[in-house]
């Protein structure tokens, strides 16, 4: 009961754009939410990421999946404004935004959810969510009175309603990660990037999170590109699986077809994968 | 022996005030402003200066507070840019650099230009016993001016939204960043709350003895150790620190004597450095 009326607070709410279906059309060429066009990023001699060009349409679960050091999680931290791209460009419906930085990427609709959860450990769960909800996208500082509704219903949705008044340090990693999604989702993004959101967790917590992230998709209507090495998940939940390696994209679309790809499978998933 | 600690405790509450605008500045930027207790002085000199040229006392008091805060914004975007975008030991290094740099300057100016300049504001009235102890008019006026302080700061920092962006920073850069939060901006409105600051303890200094021209020196040694005592970043760690602080000066003076007191101090700071490396209250705490 409380977590419906939390949705619908949400939903109320600045960061709600509509309750989508996935827009299959995305790959096909209409306007999508995210373009990645072309973006390099080096580390001295070194391409993270090389070349990479991508779109990712409104109300779409992208995964994004590769050996490490294949440039994943460089690729985030540039939509994020956390690295500035050697070269390409990178826009949200349209309006660039990777010239610029963090805090005014998440003004602009982009949430990230770090795999190392980024709380902070002297306030309370409900104060880490409500710095969540004050500086969103389209409705720029909110009052004290509702960024702290905002942020008690997303907490609400992400089931920590309960654990609102506790110190953070009480939270597990499982919990501390939701918390996090909680922070994100107050801000009331378009785009929400996850980063490794479900390493170090067990088959029951991905059970949970698989649910979460669906229902942020499915109830809130926000967009999610999402750097993931639990394949079991990305199977579950991904429309569509961008495969990167040695920075360069190796293979894109369904997790099935990505699956049967042999380059795909010599490179990240092993033969004893598909055996 | 009560009207030792209770000097300690109006002299503490000053120590608070100023250990306040160093752990902010610390705990937000990592730099260890030298030139903190200089920004005092230089707000003592420009309230001394309004006076002297005939603007009521409390006016000049708020202009010699604007004009050290002014400094202290001035410093944040300019000079410290640059610090900023250093890490490690070379954001250390640069920002104390820099900052007794500019300790330099603003002493060699106001020594050249105001070589005899103080501050010294009279409060008039009859002593005001306090538990049977009378204290000074100027000292209860200091003393009210910076409980008011702390008690609007610990507000400030507690329960409103900017408050809870700074601490959000002091405790996580990166994450302050990722929830819409502006480390540049903080920083800025911070450098100058703590010029501010500066400003208001050269004002309720004053107002128990004259402030020089050559204090500065001193106000920043005693504003390290407080900050330090208290914990880097924390501002009730801060003003526990000024009072517990205070206390220990004022009894190491009246029972050794004064010239004992930096020495206890110091080494009062490095007794919480070995024992307590996060000081009293932790960092970040607010």
């Amino acid at each position: 009961m409380w977590a419906q009326q939390a949705r619908r607070a949400l939903l109320r709410g600045p960061s709600a754009h509509r309750q989508v279906a996935p827009d299959q059309s995305a790959a096909g060429g209409i306007v999508p939410l995210l373009q990645a066009e072309a973006i390099t990023k080096h580390f001295g001699n070194v391409f993270a990421v090389e070349d990479v060009t991508f779109r990712v349409g409104d109300g779409e679960i992208v995964a994004v999946v590769g050996p490490n050091g294949a440039g994943k999680s460089t690729l985030l931290k540039m939509i994020a404004g956390l690295e500035r791209p050697t070269s390409g460009q990178v826009r949200l419906a349209g309006r660039l935004v990777h010239a610029r930085v963090p805090h005014q990427v998440r003004r602009q609709g982009i949430s990230i959810v770090m795999q190392t959860p980024l709380t902070f450990t002297s306030m309370t769960v409900l104060d880490n969510a409500t710095l969540g909800a004050m500086f969103g996208p389209g409705h720029g500082v909110l009052t004290e009175r509702r960024a702290r509704q905002r942020a008690a219903d997303s907490l609400a949705f992400v089931g920590l309603a309960q654990r609102a008044d506790d110190p953070v340090a009480s939270l597990n990693l499982h919990q501390q990660r939701f918390l996090e999604l909680a922070k994100a989702l107050a801000g009331g993004p378009r785009l929400l990037l996850l980063d490794e959101v479900m390493a170090g967790l067990n088959e029951t917590e991905i059970a949970a999170s698989v649910q979460i992230v669906r229902s942020v998709r499915d109830e809130l209507g926000v967009t999610i590109l999402w750097v993931e090495h639990v394949m079991s998940a990305v199977i579950e939940l991904a429309e569509r699986v961008i495969v990167l390696n040695f920075g360069k994209v190796l293979a894109e679309g369904t997790p099935k077809a990505v699956m049967r790809h042999p380059e795909v499978i010599d490179a990240y998933l092993g033969k004893a994968h598909i055996a | 022996m009560k009207a030792v600690i209770l000097d300690g405790i109006v002299l503490g509450l000053g120590f608070g005030l100023l250990g306040v605008g160093m752990t902010l500045v610390y705990g937000l930027g990592g730099v260890l402003n030298l030139a903190y207790g200089e920004v005092a002085v230089l707000a003592a000199i420009v309230v001394a200066q309004a006076m002297a040229g005939g603007i009521p006392t409390a006016l000049a008091a708020v202009i010699g507070v604007l004009a050290a805060a002014s400094t202290g914004l001035l410093l944040d975007l300019t000079l410290m840019r640059p610090v900023y975008r250093q890490s490690g030991g070379n954001k250390v290094l640069l920002g104390l650099l820099l900052t007794l740099g500019v300790a330099f300057v603003i002493e060699g100016v106001l020594t050249w230009r105001d070589p005899l300049g103080a501050l010294s504001i009279n409060v008039a009235g009859k002593p005001i016993s306090i538990l049977g102890v009378p204290l000074a008019v100027g000292s209860v006026w200091a003393s009210v001016i910076a409980l008011a302080a702390a008690a609007a700061l610990l507000v400030f920092f507690g329960a409103t939204i900017f408050g809870r962006a700074v601490r959000s920073v002091i405790q996580d850069e990166l994450g302050a960043r990722l929830v819409g939060i502006s480390p540049a901006l903080v920083r800025a409105v911070i450098f100058a709350l703590s010029g501010g600051l500066a400003g208001l303890v050269a004002v309720t200094q004053s107002m128990t003895a004259p402030l020089t021209v050559n204090a500065g020196f001193n106000l920043t040694v005693t504003a390290l150790i407080v900050s330090v005592v208290g914990g880097l970043g924390s501002v009730a760690g801060a003003f526990l620190a000024g009072v517990l602080l205070g206390i220990v000066d004022s009894v190491s003076a009246y029972y050794i004597g004064r010239y004992i007191t930096s020495i206890v101090l110091l080494g009062a700071a490095v007794l919480t450095i070995l024992v307590w490396p996060r000081g009293l209250l932790g960092g970040g705490q607010g």
